[in-house]
């Protein structure tokens, strides 16, 4: 008899068990997995989000964040080395703003007009949505707003200059006076944050890199007068002759001891600048970069979006995961907690007359003029090119008329082969 | 006797084979962004357009420069390095596994290393410049000088690695020789050159081959280091594919410029050969 009974709790036992594993693995068969790819420092700042999005939506969608390399153009080599194999293992990527149209001509992303209406779209800040369209096609969804700005010491002056002339001006003076040992810092160095610099420069002197017909504009007049300048910056000592190796950190070391007067970065430099090992901390302005002509002003484009891969087979899934990542709650965090831009102007305007603004008024102020790079799937091979030039004349003084007649001629020779523009 | 080496053969064609033969087959193909990645047979077009490259010839002498000089500069320090751990002295153990180290260092960590090591303003080495002259180096952004930065962090890099083949091949050399050539009253100094360095030969040899090959298709301290700046005067011809296939998604050249730069180190591999093969050395020992 208790023999009998311990073979029917066994039998219970087992009945249990087994079907607690089949209601658990039919349960977990519903919920769809979709894979992420974000570079590092998003990866650590979404985490809690996602956390979030999981559990709001246990059993019907998980997230999984892939967690990329730190720098930018490493995560763009991890998401192509599995692209180009046609079935991609991430869902969704979160992709630069000089990544979309060569990805799009690849034939990689899925256009996501589907789910984002006009009505969505008018909810982001006007500057905000630039860089997110292909040919009129909506392909990305920005996650946070980047854009090249234009420190200034407060403590050392009343208020930041608007032209180039006056940064030069007020440079030498505070070099004269031995209050800074240089006026201002950039990124010189040949790569990518060479070609933001020089957008936002021949912008600032009413140049142009490539015009809205694909007609490579580098050899016009103004655009050589903004090369000249930027040379006689390094030239005259207003700017160090060690620039030309400065990339975003050295810009922001000489700037952050106090070395300098001017520096353009990034807004991330705004929390750097704010730490105790900072000798400016309390002491630094931002504006948007000096111009010849106020309307001129602008500051280069460099945001991070959301594009949904064409082999994800859980398209609708991940646009929802999208919109949960770029609501307006998750960009107060991203804000708060990261100091990241946000893209909604409903989170600017909540935060205009908050104590915890910080830059944010003048950001927005950059934002509605900021400029994408050249929207062309050659952009990569473009911008290399013209930092290899650029990089001859600031180290290797070279003629500036000569290098840039030669980067008009290498640059439509890319534009021509590609494809882009016929002579 | 084929049947019993045919599945070794498989899978060198496997792994070798079919890679070169892809690569061959790439090289004839328009194969980028510009048609969406599809391959069209283009008629050798890559391959005059890679001829006509003064960007590609400009980075074959780059890329050179950079091979000789470092591999050269490394067998020399190598040699003197394998001849001093040869010697017998207390803590031997411990400074060969010491002087092993930066070889077993990842690349891009100790590229990253240098950079900030030549890194002007903020290096030691432009700050001990910038004492003793009131000047800037500008190690990292002179055209002029910047290939030799990282001639530098190759050569503390791999001299070990020399060092370590070179050391095996002095313990090879029987000590009855020197014996008996001091019994003849030859100098240690004579020695070097008359038992040491012939003995060593094949060991030299096998090694400048070894690092030839690799010094040639140099990328990762270069991308880390300099990215190929200033003015493209350090860029090298495996970085130049590298941003052909994954910057400007431009397959079908990326693999003629690895193609031609193939072509060219086994043409550089036979140049060091057949000079070897001039002065009646084998690599046979």
């Amino acid at each position: 008899m208790t023999s009998l009974r311990k073979y029917l709790y066994g039998l219970i036992a087992v009945l249990i068990m087994s079907s607690w594993l089949i209601v658990s693995l039919a349960a977990d068969q519903n919920t769809v997995k979709v894979n992420i790819l974000m570079p590092a420092p998003f990866d650590d700042s979404t985490r809690e989000i996602i956390r979030q999005f999981n559990k709001e939506n246990q059993r019907k969608i998980e997230v999984n964040i892939t967690r990329g390399p730190r720098e930018t153009e490493a995560v763009s080599d991890l998401a192509i080395s599995s692209l180009i194999l046609g079935k991609s293992p991430y869902d969704a990527i979160l992709m630069d703003v000089t990544w979309l149209p060569k990805y799009v001509e690849a034939g990689w992303l899925t256009p996501l007009d589907e789910w984002f209406t006009t009505n969505e779209i008018s909810k982001v800040e006007e500057g905000a949505q630039r860089g997110n369209t292909y040919k009129g096609v909506l392909y990305r969804w920005p996650l946070v707003a980047d854009i090249g700005m234009l420190y200034w010491r407060t403590d050392l002056m009343k208020k930041p200059p608007d032209t180039p002339y006056e940064l030069v001006e007020i440079s030498k003076e505070l070099q004269k006076e031995g209050k800074v040992k240089y006026g201002y810092v950039w990124q010189g160095r040949q790569y990518e944050g060479l070609s933001c610099v020089f957008l936002e420069v021949i912008t600032g002197f009413g140049g142009e890199w490539i015009d809205e017909n694909g007609k490579v504009q580098l050899n016009e007049n103004s655009n050589i007068r903004a090369v000249t300048w930027m040379n006689n910056l390094i030239k005259e000592g207003v700017t160090p002759k060690s620039v030309t190796n400065f990339s975003e950190p050295e810009a922001l070391q000489s700037f952050k001891s106090g070395n300098a007067a001017f520096m353009r970065n990034w807004p991330y430099a705004w929390k750097e600048l704010q730490k105790a090992d900072s000798k400016v901390k309390g002491k630094v302005g931002v504006s948007t970069m000096v111009a010849e002509n106020k309307e001129n002003k602008t500051a280069t484009l460099g945001s991070w979006g959301l594009a949904i891969t064409k082999s994800s087979i859980h398209q609708n899934e991940v646009a929802e995961v999208i919109k949960y990542l770029t609501n307006e709650d998750s960009q107060r965090k991203l804000y708060s907690e990261f100091g990241y831009t946000p893209t909604a102007s409903k989170v600017f305007n909540d935060y205009a007359d908050s104590e915890e603004n910080g830059i944010l008024n003048n950001l927005r102020i950059s934002l509605s003029a900021s400029k994408p790079r050249p929207m062309v799937a050659a952009y990569a091979q473009i911008s290399d090119i013209l930092q290899r030039h650029l990089s001859a004349i600031f180290t290797d003084s070279k003629d500036v008329k000569k290098e840039i007649y030669k980067a008009q001629e290498n640059t439509e020779k890319v534009m021509i082969s590609a494809g882009i523009y016929k002579k | 006797m084929i049947v019993l080496i045919l599945p070794a053969l498989i899978l060198i064609g496997f792994i070798f084979g079919y890679p070169i033969l892809r690569y061959i087959w790439i090289s004839f193909h328009t194969s980028s962004v510009a048609n969406g990645l599809i391959p069209q047979f283009n008629h050798g077009i890559n391959w005059s357009r890679l001829i006509n490259d003064a960007r590609f010839w400009q980075d074959v002498l780059q890329t050179s420069r950079f091979a000789f000089v470092s591999v050269s500069l490394e067998l020399v320090l190598a040699i003197a390095i394998a001849l001093f751990l040869n010697q017998p002295f207390k803590g031997k153990g411990i400074i060969r596994a010491v002087s092993i180290l930066p070889w077993a260092l990842p690349t891009t960590i100790m590229a990253l290393g240098w950079r900030w090591i030549f890194n002007s303003p903020y290096g030691p080495i432009d700050r001990i410049y910038n004492n003793l002259t009131g000047e800037s180096l500008n190690l990292l952004s002179n055209p002029k000088i910047t290939w030799i930065a990282t001639v530098i962090a190759d050569t503390w890099k791999t001299t070990p690695f020399i060092a370590l083949i070179i050391l095996a091949g002095l313990q090879t050399i029987p000590k009855d020789l020197y014996e008996a050539f001091e019994l003849e009253g030859g100098t240690q100094f004579k020695a070097l050159y008359k038992i040491t360095l012939p003995m060593i030969i094949p060991y030299i040899l096998i090694s400048v081959v070894f690092r030839l090959a690799q010094a040639f298709g140099v990328f990762d301290l270069i991308q880390v280091m300099t990215s190929g700046g200033p003015a493209g005067s350090t860029e090298s011809l495996g970085l130049y594919a590298y941003l052909n296939a994954m910057r400007f998604l431009d397959f079908g050249y990326s693999s003629t410029i690895m193609l031609g730069s193939f072509v060219l180190l086994i043409m550089g591999c036979l140049t060091v050969y057949c000079i070897f093969k001039m002065t009646k050395i084998s690599i046979q020992k």
